[in-house]
């Protein structure tokens, strides 16, 4: 309350959001506000709830009690698809593309869904210049340009990741959530993501939440952390407060206490 | 990225089959070839208007000749009733495909969210109860006889599309255009007009929607697709054709029954007609249609010719024997799944590509 005078209003916010599979609590009360222009690094062990977390954020799973408001709109009895719509883009962890299709279709999908045009069921797809110029815009931005017409599953790793941020991007959303965005990247390919992050960071009206676990990712790019464990948040403020705090080396011990020393 | 060869070819195919059928009644000038002609243009429809549900978008139905079914029996039974004319084929085709829209919607808004298993339970059950009533309300499907009429007048072998000086009627190329050639190419334009539309509806936006719904379901749900709604959008559309279908049979055939307009026979045809010639192209349901009507009203005939031209040697003429053509076209089945494994079109395709 008392910082509420000095920040803007969240975008973004969970109050008291909570999952139950059968007895077990996968998500507990979280309540937690997510700022425009800043970026949040949710950290915590595997098994911490934080993917979890997103999918109840982007709508893939849905609360059992708690609520997700978006500029004080109430999204948490809604579909992933109109959640979308409301300016939520959500990547995953493990890359989910549309593999038989190309590169630019699969941004086009993501173009044309931001632009409400997938009922339009007679004219050729190619009549629909703006949406396809549109996404080669997003194409070039993810350096993606030389693979427009190739097959989403004949991309390597690395281009398959900046695939998905580019649909991402293409979905032009207010809240960018990534899982992992750099998972399974060799280093030479991570770069180029994470620049691609760091842009969308800098533009101040996106709220961006990440999940990552490389210690170097969330040095580089966190203006906040939020720890979760258990399901429980157990610790949020500025990257170097938490992370030399008592509680996250608790968290941690055992599991990466060389990288987060 | 071109096309492969391979598409090129399927292309072309198609084209030469859909110019064959153009060109059908002068190039087989005899009553059972143009039946054949006939059969193949509705059941490319009736599976292309499948491939929609299962190709691109991976739904399951076995409800599919229960649409053809009520586009059948709206024809018929306004025909029979109210005499020939256009009025009871078009109020026919009005009413079939009203129902199977209505019915489309019901059962994809009730259960295309579930499991993909309970969907096709639901159709299978719709389907059996479609059936079980065209049997039961005899006073007005004929029951198990079905229902003979007469189509419209312009159809009659009788009718003179065009005379000569004489009063008789033209020929040409050797052909007599009478009535029959007419209801041909009713049958023929009909179906032409429903594939192109198809064709337009999978290139549109909404075709790359529905591609996008069976590459990755959850995905195109999350990056802003209502995918129960585009689901239950094509269930319908593909309803609509598949009654649209029934009735330009109806009207073709002067009979409908549970034969020929709604028997699970029919629905085995069509997912024969859509694993042969490949799923989620469109250009299979083509190739898989030709072949199986082909295969149906020839194959006797083959072996007959065969097994006369091995009478010679022993144990042949028995395998070849014509009663075996069911035998036959199981092992010809077995051999397209086993060395086209996406169907010929969708296998042909991936052939031969360029960059």
């Amino acid at each position: 309350m008392t910082l509420s005078a000095t920040s803007p209003a969240p975008s973004l916010s969970t109050q008291d959001l909570t999952i139950r599979f059968g007895g077990h609590v996968a998500v507990n009360a979280v309540s937690c506000d997510f700022h425009p222009g800043e970026l949040t690094v949710i950290v915590g062990p595997n098994g911490a709830g934080k993917t979890t977390y997103f999918n109840l954020i982007s709508g893939q799973l849905t609360a059992s009690s708690g609520t997700v408001t978006k500029d004080g709109q109430d999204l948490t009895r809604m579909s992933p698809s109109a959640r979308a719509h409301h300016g939520i883009g959500r990547a995953f962890q493990l890359t989910n593309l549309f593999p038989a299709l190309t590169v630019l279709e699969n941004i086009r999908l993501a173009v044309q869904a931001r632009a409400h045009m997938g009922w339009r069921i007679f004219r050729p797809v190619r009549h629909y210049r703006a949406l396809t110029e549109r996404a080669e815009h997003y194409l070039e931005a993810a350096k993606l340009g030389t693979r427009a017409h190739d097959l989403a599953a004949n991309l390597p790793h690395g281009d398959q990741r900046k695939l998905e941020v580019a649909l991402l991007m293409a979905m032009e959303p207010d809240i960018y959530m990534f899982d992992e965005p750099t998972a399974g990247m060799s280093l030479d390919h991570a770069p180029d993501v994470l620049e691609l992050i760091g842009s969308i960071k800098s533009d101040p009206t996106k709220t961006v939440l990440l999940v990552e676990h490389k210690m170097s990712v969330v040095r580089s790019l966190a203006d906040r952390i939020i720890v979760l464990h258990n399901g429980e948040l157990v610790a949020e403020g500025d990257p170097a407060t938490v992370m030399s705090s008592a509680v996250v080396r608790e968290v941690y011990l055992g599991t990466a206490t060389e990288e987060v020393a | 990225m071109k096309q492969s060869y391979g598409t090129l070819g399927v292309k072309l195919a198609v084209l030469a089959i859909w110019a064959a059928l153009l060109f059908g009644p002068f190039l087989f000038q005899d009553v059972r070839s143009i039946q054949v002609a006939a059969r193949i243009c509705i059941f490319i429809v009736l599976v292309a208007s499948y491939d929609l549900l299962i190709g691109y978008t991976g739904i399951v139905s076995f409800a599919h000749t229960m649409f053809f079914g009520f586009g059948a029996y709206g024809a018929a039974i306004l025909l029979k009733q109210m005499g020939p004319g256009w009025t009871p084929v078009l109020l026919g085709a009005g009413a079939g495909a009203a129902l199977s829209l209505v019915i489309a919607a019901g059962i994809g808004l009730l259960s295309l969210r579930v499991k993909a298993i309970f969907f096709a339970m639901i159709t299978l059950a719709a389907a059996s109860v479609a059936l079980v009533l065209a049997s039961q309300l005899s006073h007005l499907t004929g029951g198990e006889d079905g229902i003979t009429y007469r189509a419209p007048d312009l159809f009659k072998p009788a009718t003179k599309l065009l005379t000569d000086g004489d009063g008789k009627v033209l020929k040409l190329w050797g052909v007599s255009l009478n009535g029959k050639v007419a209801a041909y190419y009713f049958v023929f334009l009909s179906c032409a007009a429903l594939f192109w539309l198809m064709l337009r509806l999978v290139g549109s936006p909404l075709g790359t929607v529905l591609k996008a719904i069976r590459e990755n379901e959850a995905r195109a749900e999350a990056i802003g697709y209502r995918v129960v709604a585009y689901r239950t959008f094509v269930f319908c559309i593909s309803a609509v054709i598949a009654s649209l279908a029934g009735t330009v049979y109806a009207v073709w055939l002067k009979y409908t029954g549970p034969e020929t307009a709604l028997s699970f026979d029919i629905m085995i045809d069509i997912l024969l007609m859509v694993v042969i010639g490949g799923m989620g192209t469109m250009f299979g349901p083509v190739i898989g249609a030709v072949l199986l009507v082909l295969a149906q009203y020839y194959l006797r005939d083959l072996m007959g010719a065969a097994s006369e031209a091995v009478s010679a040697i022993p144990l042949l003429p028995e395998l070849l024997n014509p009663d075996r053509w069911l035998f036959w076209l199981g092992i010809l089945f077995i051999l397209l799944v086993y060395f086209f494994p996406k169907g010929i079109a969708g296998t042909a395709m991936l052939k031969g590509s360029r960059t």
